[in-house]
């Protein structure tokens, strides 16, 4: 059921996929993923619904859904930026052009747009945004020195001045109890997303790379209750699908944790290898373990923040050392190689490339590296050197 | 009357003094190479040189040597080198200048730069971050990043005071004691709180120079370039930052330019147009990119570039040593978000500072290294442009990368920039006589 | 009766526009640029003189403009060609607010005050993409002669979508769709719309008010036009003389200078 919300019906945005078989509902999510009208947004708001809009990495939406309104991640498209190309200068990724192409064009309308400083480009977006739509537009600041041991006092704090926000655009108070609430429905949310990672991790045959990208990213797009609905029905029927076990090498993706790549793209790389770990939508899977349930709700989501979190090249911690993740990473998932991805023009990515080449050339583990952009339509040149790699490695 | 001004030497003498000073710092950094002494290294937007300072580290500021590269035309050499290395032609080019600098084992052009003990650095600059985890990797220091949270949303910068601002600032010295800490673990000197206020009160007179120098520059004709000269300022104002010499460094230079506005003597030529400069200067070609301004009589009379590459001094914060640590918390914070302010929410600033300054136009120049300072600059200029009818020009280039700068394309910009300017002149003299 | 001149050294071409007190073109000229600038800015001016059948003498004043605008030696000032590709625009149509100025090597969007006063201007010379480079590009991949390129163009249906934005890799796409079986004509109708979009992402910097004024060697391609009008939905102003635009309003700025020189009162201050 939809989150609870005054006033307004409990009607789900997202229905297509209900009591259909597991081809059918794949069908409706890549449709869904693929939209760039965002059906679903465009929904909840003719309901009566508010609609909070986050950019990349990771917001704590569990705040806006406390306030029953629908947090929605903002993370560009496959559109033209006609109007919003002339708000940015040059050397640039194409998310940021895209995103507020999306509001500028009114293809998604927002009640409130909250960003993070994740990068020296990104950070520009509230102060652009703000000056060019009617909506409040805030920065969130995560905190970039969380070794500090004061650092989720302070995390808690600001959480608190987000909540205050949330209220003045719900409308309504976000009370402890709300935000307990809704951190069960993410807690449960995130739950289920680790068995979704958890089957494409141990048969990737079952769960081919596009598949687990639309299933999770329709999280962005409708009240968390909905994904929770669709990841439990969903997952049963993955478990059971008849697929072969095919000869193809365990890799991960890293380099998609902002900007992403076109669902094609990633199809492309499914054809040639099992993808059985990534950092796509990262920021949906950011906690990596529940929040713990009682005391101060605010002050348990903070230090989650900071405790139980992925990694990211746009956070840095101490004890995350980047060349160390990837090789944690690769392990765990028991990949063999790394594809590793940078979006054009991304400048922790770029840079994170230097890290994550040498550390694999010191363990003598196979990459292959690639830039992309999320509106690229032709690959046939990246096919063809993926498959060349994969061939390499199999005929070793 | 120019010439006894001249005879007393007075006039130009900040330009020489500061020249002085910068190779005296290098020259000292070279004897802390020679000597194997580690250097703490930080950055403009937020140095705590007042703090670092206490520890007796040597003060290296890598922005600044990437940027002496290219003012001496050397800095192809140096990005070249850390392109091959693996890094995109694509990121920050003071960080790639640097990589270099340390794959060179610290030969610069102007010395020979000490290795890091350690490095603190603010997220005023998202880069920062990542620079300096390269410098984790390459020497296994520790990098601490100070945080400062900066304001939420355009014209929410929250008072001195208020319970928001004490909420950040409380974060920002819970900070500075970890920082304290760690200096002492790494330098092996004791943290000794008067010294802490000695370097914060020569800091304070260094902020109060700097926002009077920055003042000055409403006379007209304006006292100083705020490009060329201001750059040379600048550098004494961060690398010299909580000195006794900086702080006499700024007595002095208040002097001069206050003899100068006394006497209405002006920069090296004759003032015909008032410019304000938004963005970070063209280092590759730096004098001939001020001379396609002067050859028309075109003078900088400020500069955002002197707000946020100051780490926010220009606002002048005074601190109170009464209370050191808690104070500076307060400074590091006002300024630093005030830089952060400069770079993505400087509209109405920019309004102001045009109209303070009597400004005829305002030259816009994005660099492809700098993303925080570039990203919004078009959109800033459109916000501008519905405020304020003053002329404006956007130009394109960089701060580091030779390629990207084109002379001749930007001169023709830059001409038809003026050329506007001019025609408007004529028509309004035209419209009243 | 006074004239004036304006010369236009272009990378490729060189034009030379002469104008009487009234401001009409009575002489003009082009010629291929070539490897000596001084030469062809010479050979312009000359060749203008016999054109309009006028003496030397008679042109009292003298304005370069372009690229080579230094080398118009002979000349008595130099003046931008983005200010004088907005002055000779406003002078054909005068309802001219906003200039698209497509050359073989840059293109430039300009805003202008009914005055003619420049209020914003954008240039592409960086990279060839959006400019009639790009054309030229297409037409060697399709071995067609650029003078059929806008015609075969306009009997395209369904625009190819041209996704590099570098003019060097655009042979190679070219090549690729016509490999995978997609019209000729569609190929250069999607070449087009490529290059339509990259000129009104120019223009969207600028700001967009009407009148748009199309000038430059490309005006001649009826596809670009077509294209331009069908993504900006007006109809863009384009004139006979879209190729000596840039003399033309540099001609139009010597004139100034020798109205000014003959008025009593004090000249005006500033540069240029």
């Amino acid at each position: 059921m939809s989150a609870t919300l005054t006033g307004r019906s409990a009607a789900p945005v997202f229905p297509a996929w209900r009591g259909q078989a597991l081809d059918e509902i794949l069908y409706h999510c890549r449709e869904l993923v693929e939209d760039t009208d965002f059906p679903t947004v465009r929904r909840w708001r003719e309901a009566g619904g508010k609609v909070v809009g986050h950019f990349q990495v990771y917001f704590p939406e569990e705040i806006a859904h406390a306030g029953g309104m629908l947090p929605f991640k903002v993370r560009g498209a496959a559109v033209e930026p006609t109007q919003a190309e002339s708000h940015f200068g040059s050397y640039l990724c194409s998310i940021l052009k895209t995103s507020l192409e999306l509001a500028l064009g009114k293809r998604v309308e927002l009640d409130l747009f909250v960003t993070h400083p994740i990068c020296d480009a990104a950070r520009n977006l509230a102060g652009v945004w703000g000056r060019n739509l009617p909506y409040p537009c805030r920065i969130l600041y995560l905190p970039q020195n969380p070794n500090s041991a004061f650092a989720a006092r302070y995390l808690r704090d600001e959480y608190d001045r987000t909540r205050r926000g949330c209220e003045e655009i719900a409308g309504r108070p976000i009370s402890d109890a709300d935000l307990t609430h809704s951190i069960a429905v993410f807690n449960e949310n995130r739950a289920l997303l680790r068995a979704l990672y958890a089957l494409k991790r141990e048969r990737p045959w079952q769960l081919p790379a596009d598949d687990a990208y639309v299933l999770t990213a329709i999280g962005g797009l409708v009240p968390r209750e909905e994904h929770n609905d669709l990841l439990r029905a969903v997952l049963p029927l993955l478990e059971a699908r008849a697929a072969p076990r095919q000869d193809k090498i365990r890799v991960i993706l890293e380099g998609a944790f902002c900007e992403q790549p076109p669902l094609d793209l990633i199809r492309a790389i499914a054809r040639s290898c099992y993808v059985v770990d990534d950092d796509l939508l990262i920021g949906l899977r950011w906690i990596t373990s529940d929040v713990p349930d009682g005391g101060d709700p605010l002050l348990s989501l903070a230090e989650s923040y900071i405790e139980r979190s992925a990694h990211s090249p746009v956070q840095h911690d101490l004890r995350k050392p980047k060349d160390r993740m990837l090789l944690e990473r690769i392990e765990r998932s028991g990949a063999q190689a790394a594809i590793l991805m940078a979006a054009k023009m991304c400048e922790p990515g770029l840079e994170e490339l230097v890290v994550h080449t040498r550390a694999l050339d010191q363990r003598g583990i196979p990459y292959f590296v690639s830039e992309f952009e999320e509106n690229m339509s032709s690959f046939d040149s990246l096919e063809i050197q993926l498959e060349t790699f994969v061939e390499n490695l199999l005929f070793d | 009357m120019d010439d006894t001004a001249k005879d007393t030497g007075i006039v130009g003498r900040g330009n020489d003094a500061g020249a002085r000073l910068f190779r005296e710092w290098f020259q000292g950094l070279t004897r802390a190479a020679d000597e194997g002494r580690g250097a703490a290294y930080v950055f403009v937007m937020g140095s705590l040189c007042e703090l670092l300072r206490v520890f007796d580290f040597p003060i290296v500021f890598p922005e600044i040597n990437s940027l002496q590269t290219a003012v001496r035309r050397v800095a192809h050499e140096y990005l070249n080198e850390a392109e091959d290395y693996g890094f995109s032609p694509d990121i920050c080019g003071y960080v790639k200048a640097d990589v270099a600098v340390q794959l060179r084992g610290g030969a610069h052009p102007m010395g020979t730069i000490p290795k890091p003990a350690l490095a603190v650095c603010t997220n005023a600059c998202n880069t920062y971050v990542k620079w300096g985890e390269i410098w984790e990797r390459m020497y296994g220091m520790p990098l601490f990043t100070l945080d400062v949270p900066g304001s939420r949303g355009a014209g929410l910068a929250s008072a001195s005071g208020s319970g928001d601002f004490e909420l950040d600032r409380r974060y920002v010295e819970a900070q500075l004691r970890e920082l304290i800490a760690l200096c002492e673990r790494v330098s092996g000197v004791r943290f000794d709180i008067d010294r802490l206020r000695e370097h914060m009160a020569h800091a304070t007179a260094m902020n109060a120079g700097w926002a009077r120098v920055l003042e000055l520059n409403r006379s007209r004709p304006a006292v100083f370039n705020a490009l060329s000269d201001g750059t040379i300022f600048l550098g004494v104002a961060n690398g010299f930052r909580g000195t006794a010499e900086g702080a006499a460094y700024f007595r002095d230079l208040v002097e001069e330019l206050a003899f100068k506005a006394e006497r209405g003597i002006g920069t090296t030529i004759e003032e015909q147009w008032r410019l304000i400069f938004v963005g970070v200067p063209c280092y590759p070609i730096f004098r001939r990119f001020t001379e396609l301004f002067t050859d028309w009589g075109g003078v900088f009379v400020n500069s955002t570039y002197l707000w946020f590459a100051s780490g926010g001094a220009n606002l002048g914060f005074a601190y109170d040593l009464a209370r050191p640590i808690e104070s500076l918390a307060e400074g590091v914070l006002l300024g630093v978000r005030d830089a952060m302010d400069s770079m993505f929410f400087q509209t109405r600033a920019l309004a102001g500072m045009v109209a303070d300054f009597a400004a005829d136009g305002v030259v816009f120049h994005p660099i492809k290294s700098c993303r925080t300072v570039s990203t919004g600059l078009a959109d800033t200029r459109r916000a501008l442009m519905a405020v304020t009818d003053v002329p404006s020009l956007f130009v394109e280039s960089d701060l580091m990368d030779r390629r990207v700068v084109s002379e001749a394309q930007m001169k023709n910009r830059i001409d038809a920039f003026f050329e506007g300017l001019a025609s408007r002149r004529h028509q309004a003299a035209a419209a009243t006589a | 009766m006074a004239y004036a001149a304006g010369v236009d050294v272009g990378s490729t071409q060189t034009k030379a526009v002469l104008i009487n007190e009234a401001r009409e073109i009575v002489g003009r000229s082009l010629v291929d640029t070539g490897a000596n600038v001084m030469r062809a800015a010479e050979t312009a001016f000359a060749e203008a003189l016999t054109n309009g059948d006028i003496e030397e003498e008679a042109v009292e004043f003298i304005v370069g403009t372009g690229y080579g605008r230094y080398k118009v030696t002979f000349g008595n000032t130099q003046v931008t060609e983005i200010s004088c590709h907005a002055r000779g625009a406003v002078h054909m149509f005068p309802g001219t607010r906003t200039v698209l100025d497509m050359g073989g090597q840059d293109t430039k969007a300009i805003r202008v005050q009914p005055s003619g006063e420049i209020v914003d201007f954008c240039m592409n010379d960086k990279c060839a993409a959006g400019t009639g480079r790009f054309l030229g590009a297409a037409a060697v991949a399709l071995d067609l002669p650029l003078a059929e390129l806008g015609p075969t163009a306009l009997k395209g249906e369904r625009a190819v979508k041209i996704s590099t934005t570098c003019t060097v890799f655009a042979e190679s796409e070219v090549l690729s769709w016509l490999g995978k079986g997609k019209k000729i004509e569609d190929i250069l109708l999607g070449v087009h719309e490529s290059i339509g979009a990259r000129s009104i992402g120019l223009l969207r910097r600028v700001g967009i008010e009407e009148q748009v004024t199309f000038t430059g060697g490309v005006t001649k391609n009826e596809a670009m036009v077509a294209t331009l009008n069908r993504r900006l939905g007006l109809s863009v102003n384009v004139g006979d003389e879209a190729h000596y635009m840039g003399a033309l309003g540099a001609a139009l700025f010597a004139l100034d200078r020798i109205v000014a020189g003959r008025a009593p009162a004090h000249a005006p201050g500033g540069a240029a």
